[in-house]
């Protein structure tokens, strides 16, 4: 059984609730039926009822008592509204009632609100839209002021590893890069339920070159074990001294429990990122799954906008797992 | 409404949001770079200027304004 076959199976029965605020998009309500049918968890449609039902039943999905909440419900708006003023003084309660009827500030409120676990969105928003609703209404998890993303990667040989971050923050601070690998450490221990061993990489091994880009990484691996000192974070490391105990062996002279035996992979910017996790797919014949957006207090993901019901699916049941 | 009516309100609205003095908000001031608001919080002063100029914007071209006085040129067109 694969990685995604795993999750879907550890997910399902459990319940969960997921938020789903684009229910103009037919893929999302099959999607929907989907998780319904197979039990996987408990969508609920964000929208306009009448809409969402006759759509529903035009595409002969039918309704499979999918629970549908109203986006006009004026004691949900007024509910939503106070919470978000209470969460953000700055904006009056006026301001927050034009902000909470957006459809993903409206689903934001209910993961912010404890009415659902988690919420998926991207079909047919941009990932910039959802970042920004779930940064505004959730906010971010312990020590982290930033969002970012991680690909699950699942070798030919089934060995897993988490990279990040291959699909947000283009030109990451050390302190972006300190909140990408907790936001994945964090991420790896929910799904996996194992101890990350979080390398952060670089094209130099402990001192071995010397250049701004290299102390940036050094800085981040610092930051990180002063926020988080409960996980194993090390670097920076050439991948070669994170992957292979032989090399980092021949090239670290002290021990090191991340060095050689490294679950997860934080890149240094996002060129890196990016090209790694095409490289590991295209080449070594790996299959990518993500990006899962991290960071949030509580789970929000992005889809891409090509993504498929199946797709669609297996994003809100790793996203449910995160919660 | 006069064009320097616009102007205090708008910059009441970015004080009040962005939480900075109104002392050091000029036409020029970018939201920002100048400012310090979060990219994530266009959205907040978007909906805070409908809210006090009781208009409705083009949400992508309202976010797309960078500075003071490109918010008072744009929100101007609202209310001629």
């Amino acid at each position: 059984m694969g990685i995604l076959e795993n999750l879907i199976k550890k997910v399902s029965g459990g319940g969960k609730k997921i938020v789903l605020p684009e229910s103009a998009d037919n893929r999302i309500l099959q999607a929907a039926v989907l998780l319904k049918e197979k039990n996987i968890a408990e969508p609920v449609l964000v929208g306009v009822p009448e809409e969402i039902e006759k759509t529903l039943t035009n595409s002969e999905l039918g309704c499979a008592g999918i629970e549908i909440i109203d986006i006009n419900d004026p004691s949900l708006l007024d509910e939503f509204a106070k919470l978000y003023q209470q969460q953000r003084p700055n904006v009056s309660e006026k301001i927050a009632h034009r902000l909470v009827r957006r459809p993903l500030i409206f689903a934001g409120m209910m993961v912010a609100s404890g009415k659902v676990d988690a919420m998926v969105a991207g079909a047919a928003n941009t990932t910039a839209d959802v970042i920004q609703a779930a940064a505004l209404t959730i906010g971010y998890q312990k020590n982290i002021s930033s969002s970012s993303s991680f690909f699950i990667m699942e070798m030919p040989d089934g060995k897993i590893f988490f990279y990040a971050d291959c699909a947000v923050n283009i030109q990451p601070t050390s302190e972006v890069l300190a909140d990408i690998a907790i936001a994945t450490a964090t991420s790896y221990r929910k799904l996996m339920n194992q101890e990350p061993l979080v390398a952060f990489l670089s094209f130099s091994s402990k001192g071995s070159a010397s250049h701004p880009d290299v102390d940036k990484v050094v800085n981040a691996v610092e930051i990180a074990k002063q926020k988080d000192p409960y996980t194993a974070y090390d670097g920076e490391f050439q991948a070669d001294t994170a992957l292979s105990e032989a090399v980092a062996k021949k090239k670290l002279k002290d021990p090191s429990r991340v060095a050689g035996r490294a679950n997860v992979l934080i890149f240094p910017d996002l060129d890196a990122g990016n090209i790694a996790y095409k490289i590991t797919q295209y080449l070594a014949g790996a299959r990518a799954y993500g990006p899962i957006l991290q960071g949030f207090a509580k789970p929000v993901s992005d889809l891409s906008r090509g993504a498929k019901p199946e797709d669609i699916v297996a994003v809100c049941a790793i996203t449910c797992l995160l919660s | 409404m006069e064009r320097a009516e616009i102007e205090k309100k708008v910059k009441e609205v970015v004080s009040r949001i962005l939480g900075v003095d109104e002392s050091i908000i000029t036409p020029e001031s970018r939201f920002v770079e100048d400012l310090g608001a979060e990219s994530v919080q266009s959205l907040e002063l978007v909906a805070a200027f409908e809210e006090a100029f009781d208009i409705e914007m083009e949400e992508q071209a309202a976010l797309e304004v960078k500075t003071v006085g490109k918010a008072v040129d744009f929100i101007s067109k609202y209310l001629k």
